[in-house]
């Protein structure tokens, strides 16, 4: 046996003993009729052709290893983000259980979301009881503030009534008249999971300051001086918005984060469950109606949501993940303009050793290509980061990104000389991805876990900057945002050329020569 | 010898100060411990001070050369490396054997693998070998853990020859390096070389002149190579920092010129050994060995050029040296022929790729921070390729450096000696320049004045030498000029901008914003 009880292997060696090398020969070449290596070698290089590309590019249905997920996860995301709420989601468990599983194995955080776990005869039937028994249950079992409700493809598709539906459930006494049960349609066949976002924060909004689905009377606007934040889905939430905070407090503004997230993905292990651990206060919430304006640090997770803001009367602006020195300068001189208070001297230093920094490592970065994916306003801040260190976002590819962001992305490209060979393909997947490695290659890649396997095919360095990230641990405790968040970043993207480096110059006695020590 | 350990430790304990210990070990040599170490020691730094090659040393005045060329060092200024570090760097790169550090694990623990020197082969150069005293060893003496030491490395690595390398504090207890290794040569049957260059004897340069007499000493002569050709060559003075070595080499190679033994880049301790074979030499770049490549003449007839592969008209010069001597010494004339023919292409090469930068580098000015042959020898190329060099360092350059600097850049040349980082800082920021080339020790000085920069000197990662590195260097250049952040860097925050004249008198302070309008005024 290659296994044995006195010294247990696991599959990292397991199968490589002989035994199992010798099963899986025989059930390739016993019962898998494999075709001639030879062939599959022709086909495999066939893949990276260009005539391969156009093809690959040519396709119309199938869509390949996606780099996008659906409504939902984000209406989830953004609902744990207030104080003592309970995500739930109407429609089918299964999807509930992906959100979960999704969030906590990104940030390896227990994650709190129900479903009103929808059958066969509530498809058939409506969702109604489900939705009765559902609020009833989740209220008595997990005591939550409030309970946030999205909606699976399941709900949507037979149209079921959200608003209807939550009023029913509370004459039927699933959950108290007054109790805040906020809700949102998000299905899954239309966007990504950055409009679920937009939608569920949008539907929060509405219930506390457009009278509480006619429940309460709408909140009359008295404009004070605090401003609100929106960060927009994110995967570094965690430490971006605690980030966000420190800036405001050096600034003195004060301020309400719409969703904070930040203490609901990382709660302290001392010995108790935080089922609810932090979060925007339901008062803070309801009362953000009266700020001056409103920022969202993501363009497209609020594209509903700024509308309704504005249309109350806030001044609003949105940016698109600001990353570096410039976008970061620009956000900074934003919340300056709006409260007129000034930049202090604590924050322009850490600009200046941003800067520093960057001066510093500038020639291992200069002229460096990359090919970056993920979402529409990660994808626009990290490749205007890498215009400013001087490197070229060769291929920036947004599989829920759209027109819009297409436009927004080129006239970025055309702002700097880096950008002349750069080309952006919004409703592309991460299989056109590969094509573009393999014909015009690049030096790095960014992207999430997923981009594990465009690496391997395609042997282009990954960079892990994004969503999900669950090969690697605890990365979304670092901010992105802000002079220290550019730094990290910097440095993430230094550590990979250096570990290139010297994985390209440590064969002994072959290539050692320029194994160095300093670099 | 070790009395000698509580006469000194008084004067340690009571001054402090590392030129008593100097007097002290200079008097003791003179003393009656004559002809122990400390003796020949001092009688070799004599010698190495008054180098008659060196043609700085040989413009001196009587008494200017009495007093050597080290700068004495001024107790509490900053200053550079020490003896040892000199002796380190000029022998590091013989890559075939054992450096073996006899001290406290300061001196090896912080030269390990520090300067980017590149060998072909063997790799155990890299390997950090140290005697690491400790307190014990201090006051029974070292001498007998180096012995072990040394029989160690023999009896794991196997080394063709072990390089020992004194230090402060075996040095000042009296450990006899130069017996102990005699013993242990004796012993073990391979040659185990003493590198007698404490760190309190001076500077890097002497350090790397003391290297070179241990060389010259126990290595050159002692082996014959298999056959000679008449184009037998040495470099020396050449590290092969980032394999530079090799981008010269293949010309060399082309023209059937055999280098038998650089010295003592990618060296092998077979090749200096049977350097003494050579038919001629080239001092490559630096004063720090001249002593070597002068006493081989001396005693094997070695005639020695210095030259440089530093820049283009450098490297065409070299070469044509280098044909030349052969010739002079019996190689076939129609060598000069096939020199030319490769000096012709190589050039018409180089310069068209230069011509490229052109349009790039127009009105782009620039400023060198090195020393010695590098001051000017890479003016011309970046001349050539459009750049204005408003000012160089001439730190380490000697009289003719500085002519041809007049040379090259007019009798207004803006010429600049030794300064400090806040000299440096202060000139930067009013410089009118567009990037500043220097070594890595004026990077962070740079940087902060706002100044864009690039490393020519010899941590940098890439090669500069010979016709293919000047094109690089070129290429590096236009990187480091169009690197969007040098905006961000001269550039206050921009906010700043919208309060100018709100705060001047803070701004006063701020370099970044005296850069900002000097920039616009440049232009």
């Amino acid at each position: 046996m290659t296994q044995n009880a006195e010294h247990v292997l696991d599959h990292l060696e397991l199968f490589k003993g002989q035994e199992y090398q010798q099963m899986l020969a025989n059930k390739r070449a016993l019962f898998e009729c494999p075709h001639d290596p030879a062939e599959v070698e022709r086909i495999r290089e066939w893949s990276k052709t260009p005539e391969y590309r156009e093809k690959n590019f040519a396709r119309e249905a199938l869509t390949v290893n996606p780099a996008k997920a659906c409504q939902p996860l984000g209406a989830v995301f953004v609902s744990a983000g207030f104080e003592g709420t309970l995500p739930f989601v109407h429609g089918s468990q299964g999807c509930v259980a992906y959100y979960r599983s999704h969030l906590s194995r990104h940030f390896k955080e227990p994650s709190s979301c129900v479903s009103s776990s929808m059958t066969e005869d509530a498809a058939v039937f409506g969702g109604l009881n489900n939705m009765i028994d559902g609020l009833a249950n989740s209220y008595n079992m997990y005591k939550p503030k409030m309970i946030a409700v999205s909606t699976t493809c399941m709900a949507e598709v037979i149209g079921d009534d959200l608003n209807a539906f939550i009023k029913t459930a509370k004459e039927k006494g699933s959950v108290p008249a007054e109790f805040d049960v906020p809700f949102a349609h998000t299905p899954a066949f239309v966007g990504s999971h950055v409009n679920g976002y937009d939608h569920a924060l949008k539907g929060i909004l509405e219930h506390f300051w457009d009278g509480k689905a006619g429940s309460a009377p709408k909140l009359e606007r008295k404009q004070n001086g605090k401003i609100n934040v929106i960060g927009g889905f994110d995967g570094y939430t965690v430490g971006n918005l605690r980030e966000i905070k420190r800036i405001l407090e050096l600034m003195e503004i004060e301020y309400t984060i719409l969703g904070d997230n930040s203490d609901v993905f990382d709660t302290p292990t001392d010995g108790e469950f935080r089922m609810y651990g932090g979060g925007t206060s339901l008062h803070d919430a309801a009362n953000a109606v009266h700020a001056k304006a409103t920022i969202s640090m993501q363009q497209y997770c609020t594209e509903k949501t700024l509308p309704f803001v504005e249309d109350h009367g806030h001044k609003i602006l949105a940016f698109n993940y600001p990353l570096g020195v410039g976008a970061t300068d620009d956000f900074l001189m934003a919340l300056s303009r709006i409260t007129g208070k000034p930049i202090p001297k604590a924050l322009e230093q850490e600009r200046g050793r941003l800067v520093d920094a960057i001066a510093d490592s500038s020639s291992h970065i200069h002229g460096k290509k990359f090919a970056i994916y993920g979402d529409p306003d990660l994808c626009y801040g990290l490749a205007a980061f890498l215009l400013e260190l001087g490197a070229e976002p060769t291929h920036v590819l947004s599989t829920n990104g759209g027109k819009a962001w297409e436009e927004k992305m080129r006239t970025l490209f055309a702002s700097s000389p880096f950008g002349q060979n750069c080309h952006v393909y919004p409703g592309k997947d991460l299989w056109h991805m590969r094509s573009l490695l393999f014909t015009e290659p690049v030096d790095f890649l960014i992207g999430n876990t997923y981009g594990k396997y465009l690496e391997r095919d395609t042997g282009t360095p990954l960079i892990r900057i994004g969503f999900p990230i669950f090969d690697r641990h605890h990365h979304h405790r670092y901010p992105v945002w802000g002079y220290q968040g550019g730094i990290n970043v910097l440095v993430k993207i230094l550590d990979k050329i250096f570990d290139e480096i010297d994985k390209h110059t440590n064969i002994a006695g072959k290539t050692d020569y320029s194994f160095d020590i300093v670099r | 010898m070790r009395p000698r350990i509580l006469a000194l430790s008084p004067v340690v304990a009571a001054s402090g100060a590392g030129a008593d210990y100097r007097l002290r070990l200079d008097r003791e040599a003179i003393g009656p411990c004559k002809g122990t170490l400390m003796s020949s020691l001092s009688t070799k730094i004599q010698d190495a001070l008054s180098e008659p090659g060196c043609a700085r040393n040989v413009n001196k005045s009587e008494a200017e050369r009495r007093k050597g060329c080290t700068k004495q060092l001024q107790p509490g200024g900053a200053a550079g490396g020490c003896a040892f570090d000199g002796a380190k760097i000029a022998l590091q790169p013989v890559t075939d054997v054992a450096h073996l550090v006899h001290g406290p694990i300061a001196c090896e623990g912080n030269s390990w693998d520090n300067r980017s020197s590149v060998s072909s082969g063997p790799d155990l150069w890299r390997r950090s070998f140290t005697t690491d005293m400790d307190e014990m060893n201090i006051v029974f003496g070292g001498e007998k853990r180096l012995y072990k030491a040394i029989r160690e490395v023999v009896e794991k690595y196997d080394p063709p020859a072990i390089f020992v390398y004194q230090t402060c504090v075996p040095a000042m207890i009296g450990d006899d390096i130069n017996a102990v290794c005699k013993a242990a040569a004796r012993r073990f049957g391979k040659p185990v070389i003493p590198v007698n260059s404490p760190g309190f004897v001076g500077s890097k340069n002497l350090g790397s002149k003391l290297a070179g007499e241990a060389l010259f000493e126990h290595v050159i002569g002692t082996q014959e190579p298999d056959i000679t050709t008449p184009y037998d060559i040495n470099l020396v003075g050449e590290f092969n920092l980032s394999g530079e070595l090799w981008q010269v080499k293949p010309l060399l190679d082309q023209l059937g010129i055999r280098i038998l033994s650089c010295i003592s880049g990618d060296a092998r301790y077979r090749d200096i050994a049977c350097s003494h074979r050579a038919k001629a030499a080239m001092v490559v770049c630096s004063k720090a060995l001249i002593n070597v490549a002068r006493k081989m003449k001396e005693r094997y007839g070695i005639p020695f050029f210095e030259g440089s592969f530093y820049g283009i008209q450098d490297s065409s010069d070299s070469l044509r040296n280098i044909a030349r001597m052969l010739i002079a010494r019996g190689a076939p004339t129609e060598l000069m022929t096939r020199t030319e023919a490769v000096i012709s292409r190589e050039e018409a090469k180089a310069w068209a790729a230069i011509d490229g930068f052109k349009p790039r580098f127009a009105g782009k000015k620039a400023l060198l921070v090195t020393g010695g042959v590098k001051s000017w020898s890479v003016v011309a190329a970046l001349q050539e390729a459009g750049l204005e060099i408003v000012g160089t360092s001439v730190k380490k350059s000697t009289r003719e450096d500085k002519e041809r600097i007049k040379e090259l850049m007019g009798q207004d040349a803006h010429m600049i000696e030794e300064m400090s980082a806040r000299q440096m800082y202060e000139m930067l920021k009013d410089a009118k320049a567009d990037i500043m080339l220097s070594g890595g020790k004026s990077q962070f000085v740079a940087l902060k004045a706002a100044m864009p920069w690039l490393d020519i000197n010899q941590e940098r990662s890439y090669a500069y030498l010979g016709y293919a590195g000047m094109v690089k260097l070129m290429e590096e250049i236009d990187k480091a000029l169009y690197n969007p952040i040098w905006d961000q860097l001269r550039r206050p925050a921009p906010w700043e901008s919208v309060s100018h004249s709100a705060c001047e008198g803070r701004m006063r302070d701020r370099p970044a914003v005296h850069a900002a309008p000097r920039l616009q005024a440049a232009e």
